[in-house]
């Protein structure tokens, strides 16, 4: 029990990152749209 | 150095990985370049960035290459917390930011750097205080990239430490001069997915590599008594305490973070920052797992060493692909800090040192913008310089890091309590330096009167950092109850004890005699500032018909505005 949870304490941090990577993605896709309909320029 | 510890890629695989990742990067710029940038977006573009683009940017500012050795040398040294104590302590200063970083924004929405609101605020001698506090900063900041690149090619590939240097200096130049602060934002995306596809990618791959959960079973028993315990006094007091009050500092006196707050629209503040904390806690902690599986494993570092570490886990345990990926990894974390740092100096260059000092009122978006570029390539020059003699930058760094301690009471009271005065902040930071420098290098014995004196000073620093923590996100009665309970809980606790903890002591030093300084010098003050100047003080550069640079100083007297003459 001890080894699965210090496991997944290990490897939980990997699964975080790309939880936000998929948020930035996502978000960065949006904005993109924004600024194209609205005829910005993003930054 | 150990040579035969670490794989090394081929000359050609490096050099094609160096040229692609500063290739693309470069090119990505290109698609944002303007033949005649904005001044004002030359430093925050245009105050209105996206979630995506500024939370990513901050996470890739925040993680610096040193990040990632400094957390596998805390999981190494520290075991099962050491992770936690470098990388969840760095992650929670971003949260703990962005309420002061709001009102910033609120009270100064286009303002350039920080330096230049507090020159609004109080006047020069506080805004050099500032600025120079982040010059110096930002430059020991390039330094350390410059020098992890060496390093990185060095140990990973045939290419010479110099070499390693010149192509990261050339390279972050390369995108950044044109565009700036835009290039640092735009490219940093990029260069953040490719550090978190690699450390999702490394992270397990070394963990399997290793044995797995088969690894953990055998060899759970190499860890000592505190590395075992989860709750380790040691790693509190060694790593994780110090790490906290020097990163709330680092928060509030690095003009990279100050820089991007300007930058994002000001609603998405909050959850730009709330997903910087996140993400860069998952990474850096991540990669910090690294530290920890080496001890489990057993690994010795190369030459004890311990930034060492991370390069011989990905030596002993990933294919040349991994191994590949870890550089590139490395490269994108360094760069990203890199050519953030670039923005940085070449914005306080051009606002603190040109737009509000030498130009007089008057200054030349055009003259200005050319500086700014100028202080890029004279910047570039000196961190590949510095990174090539491979100075002992160390007690530089422990005097910016009690400069920023200095500050950062002085800095964020100064927008809230309208009695805050020039002369409050000047003295609070300067005998803040001071005493931090006696207790930091023993320059009195640190026995006796002397270290109950300075162990009371740190108690009162321990409770303006609950406080401060607090007045983040409550009100500032609690925040003050809060603050003076933590100072006189832990007297007990640390009189006679702190004095054994040098580091912590004279961080919380500084903290804790800035603070005394600041409220005993403002509570004496007549002054009454009017938070609202600050917005018609702090105005944009790019203006045809008027120069934009206000001179500090209207403030009221016993209540009433004092109307002031302003360029």
């Amino acid at each position: 029990m001890t080894n699965m949870l210090l496991t997944g304490y290990i490897l939980v941090w990997p699964v975080a990152s790309a939880a936000v990577l998929v948020a930035l993605i996502v978000a960065l896709i949006r904005d993109m749209r924004a600024a194209s309909r609205d005829g910005d320029s993003m930054i | 150095m150990q040579e035969t510890d670490f794989f090394k890629l081929s000359t050609s695989t490096a050099l094609m990985l160096l040229v692609g990742f500063y290739g693309l990067t470069f090119l990505l710029s290109m698609l944002i370049g303007k033949k005649k940038e904005n001044v004002d977006g030359y430093m925050v573009s245009n105050n209105a960035i996206g979630f995506g683009l500024s939370a990513a940017s901050m996470i890739a500012t925040w993680i610096w290459a040193a990040s990632f050795y400094a957390s596998a040398t805390s999981g190494y040294r520290y075991g099962l917390s050491g992770p936690l104590h470098y990388g969840l302590w760095g992650a929670l200063m971003i949260l703990f930011i962005y309420p002061f970083g709001r009102r910033f924004r609120k009270l100064a929405p286009r303002a350039h750097t920080l330096a230049e609101v507090i020159q609004a605020r109080h006047g020069t001698s506080s805004q050099l205080i500032m600025a120079v506090s982040n010059l110096i900063g930002s430059c020991i900041s390039l330094m350390v990239n410059f020098t992890a690149a060496g390093a990185l090619v060095s140990i990973l590939s045939p290419l010479s430490f110099i070499q390693g240097v010149l192509i990261a200096g050339l390279g972050v130049l390369s995108y950044t001069l044109w565009s700036g602060f835009r290039a640092s934002v735009m490219t940093d995306f990029a260069q953040l997915i490719a550090m978190i596809l690699a450390a999702v990618v490394i992270i397990p791959l070394i963990f399997f590599n290793a044995g797995g959960t088969d690894m953990l079973a055998a060899n759970l028993g190499n860890l000592s008594e505190q590395q075992a315990d989860f709750f380790s006094t040691k790693a509190i007091l060694e790593q994780g305490a110090p790490y906290f009050v020097a990163v709330l500092a680092y928060a509030i006196g690095n003009q990279t973070i100050a820089q991007r707050l300007f930058a994002v629209r000001e609603d998405l503040i909050k959850s730009t920052f709330l997903t910087a904390t996140l993400g860069y806690g998952a990474v850096v902690i991540g990669l910090g797992m690294l530290g920890l599986l080496a001890l489990l494993v057993g690994l010795e570092p190369a030459n004890g060493n311990m930034n060492n570490i991370i390069p011989q886990m990905a030596s002993t345990y990933l294919p040349p692909f991994g191994i590949a990926l870890f550089f590139i990894l490395v490269v994108g974390s360094l760069s990203s800090t890199a050519d953030s740092d670039l923005s940085a100096l070449s914005a306080i260059v051009m606002t603190d040192v040109y737009g509000k000092n030498l130009a007089r009122g008057k200054p030349c978006p055009k003259r200005m913008l050319w500086l700014g570029r100028i202080t890029m390539v004279v910047a570039t020059m000196l961190g590949v310089i510095f990174a090539s003699l491979r100075l002992d930058i160390l007690v530089m760094l422990v005097f910016v890091g009690a400069l920023w301690g200095a500050i950062v009471f002085p800095v964020i009271v100064s927008f809230y309590w309208n009695r805050v005065s020039n002369k409050a902040f000047t003295w609070a930071v300067v005998s803040a330096v001071a005493l931090f420098t006696t207790a930091r290098f023993e320059l009195l014995p640190l026995d006796g009167i002397v270290a109950v004196f300075f162990e009371l000073c740190a108690s009162l620093g321990l409770g303006v950092v609950i406080g401060l923590m607090v007045f983040a996100f409550f009100n500032r009665r609690v925040a003050i109850a809060m603050g003076v309970g933590a100072a006189i809980v832990s007297m007990p606790f640390t009189i006679g004890f702190l004095r054994e903890y040098v580091v912590l002591l004279s961080s919380l030093t500084a903290y804790g005699v800035s603070a005394a300084v600041c409220v005993a010098i403002s509570l004496r003050s007549n002054e009454r500032f009017d938070f609202d100047l600050l917005a018609e003080r702090v105005t944009s550069f790019h203006q045809d018909d008027e120069p934009a640079a206000a001179q500090p100083g209207p403030v009221s007297t016993g209540g009433g505005r004092i109307a002031a003459a302003r360029a």
